[in-house]
């Protein structure tokens, strides 16, 4: 839940900044948001390790200020944002695209500024894509096994996540536990899948002038 | 008053426009693609001419030569879109509101009630009819109090019973306000009749043709 705040906040800036602004080497940043969705998991885990271990040039700065991150729970939430991002800013980012540009130029012709024309206008209109983001990136942080393993380690009650938790139950042979985690995993699963759905049809109704006359 | 002229390259032509507007209602009559829509949104600053200069009442807007480009929220230009622009997500009243300060509400039933929508503030712009949609559209740049009134092919998306009404709303209106109004249609009718100036664009060039 932590992560797909993080991941919520990040992917929307980002898609906000190269939606509407003129960004130097775009393609370059994409890719780079991307690469998680297709790297395995176990790499972009290693790859967190070299950036967030001790040596590593972010781990480096955090152990100055005393800061510990791998093999917490912080290292789950970094490991679950690493790999749900992509989802998130391609969902943010279509889902701004989405909205008339029309309809942002008449916010300006009204005398609106621009950071009111995005919380008035393009926000709410966007929401749906946005919401349908979240969703996914959520299901997609709750999966997360390679990477999560790698950076934040297998920790009962400190790091294990449910994929992890349940890879530990069958390999110990405890198997009303492993389908216990099924069972809430499918439940959730089938949630977002449902809730992602939900959003994305749930855009701007068209225009129902002819229902009303009908009634 | 608005004084225009300026220059915009457009992909297939130059569009030179060079003409004034001065408390009356000039029609820009052209065929479709002329670049009436451009002329438009270049008056409003959602466009960006390549020369020239652009002076409403007296204030420089925008002035290639002096690098002067007033962003659209601060030129008071009423802009009503072809499509009309509601914002779909927000009532008719909200709509209104949006181009308000912040506690004027009483403001905005009153335009809805100028405008004889009143009894459909609480409606969404998809429920309503195209005349209804039209005189939203209008009210709300109007709320913005503007110097000057832009209309993009107003009575386009109407049917030809509805625009016959509209017509004639829009000539009440027309005299009720005391504006600088610049309308664009692509129908030599339409301009004749609801115009108190023709201007026309041919050729990537404004002409004035008489009143």
């Amino acid at each position: 839940m932590i992560a797909t705040v993080f991941t919520l906040a990040i992917g929307l800036a980002l898609a906000r900044l190269f939606t509407s602004c003129r960004v130097p080497f775009l393609r370059l940043w994409e890719a780079l948001i991307l690469l998680p969705m297709v790297f395995p998991p176990t790499i972009t885990g290693y790859l967190l390790l070299l950036l967030f271990g001790k040596r590593g040039p972010f781990g480096a700065i955090l152990a100055e200020l005393g800061i510990q991150v791998i093999f917490t729970w912080g290292a789950a939430v970094i490991a679950s944002v690493t790999v749900a991002l992509p989802l998130m800013y391609q969902s943010c980012r279509s889902a701004l695209r989405s909205v008339d540009r029309r309809l942002e130029d008449a916010g300006r012709t009204l005398g609106l500024s621009e950071a009111r024309i995005f919380r008035a206008i393009t926000l709410p209109l966007a929401l749906p894509g946005i919401l349908a983001g979240v969703a996914l990136s959520f299901a997609r942080a709750l999966g997360e096994f390679g990477s999560t393993l790698m950076i934040a380690g297998n920790i009962p009650g400190r790091t294990q996540t449910m994929p992890l938790a349940l890879y530990s139950a069958v390999e110990g042979g405890h198997n009303e536990e492993a389908n216990l985690y099924l069972l809430v995993a499918t439940v959730l699963s089938f949630a977002v899948v449902i809730v992602a759905g939900f959003c994305e049809g749930r855009s701007v109704p068209p225009s129902r002038y002819s229902e009303r006359n009908s009634r | 008053m608005i004084a225009v002229s300026f220059e915009k390259r457009l992909p297939l032509f130059d569009l030179r426009a060079d003409f004034s507007v001065d408390k009356s209602t000039a029609i820009l009559w052209g065929d479709s693609g002329a670049g009436k829509t451009t002329i438009l949104e270049c008056i409003a600053g959602l466009c960006r001419p390549d020369s020239g200069e652009i002076v409403l009442d007296g204030r420089t807007v925008f002035s290639a030569s002096l690098g002067v480009d007033i962003p659209p929220r601060e030129r008071r230009v009423g802009y009503v879109f072809q499509d009309y622009a509601l914002f779909p997500h927000l009532t008719a009243e909200e709509n209104v509101r949006l181009a308000l300060p912040a506690g004027e509400k009483r403001k905005a039933e009153d335009y809805l009630e100028r405008f004889g929508i009143g009894g459909l503030r609480r409606t969404k712009p998809g429920l309503l009819s195209g005349g209804e949609k039209q005189r939203l559209a209008i009210a709300r740049a109007l709320a913005t109090e503007p110097r000057l009134l832009l209309l993009d092919e107003p009575f386009s998306a109407l049917d030809r019973a509805t625009r016959e009404d509209t017509y004639r709303e829009f000539l009440t209106l027309r005299d009720q306000l005391a504006m600088s109004v610049l309308l664009v249609t692509h129908s030599r009718a339409e301009a004749e009749l609801l115009g108190h100036r023709i201007l026309e664009l041919r050729d990537g060039s404004v002409s004035e043709e008489g009143s």
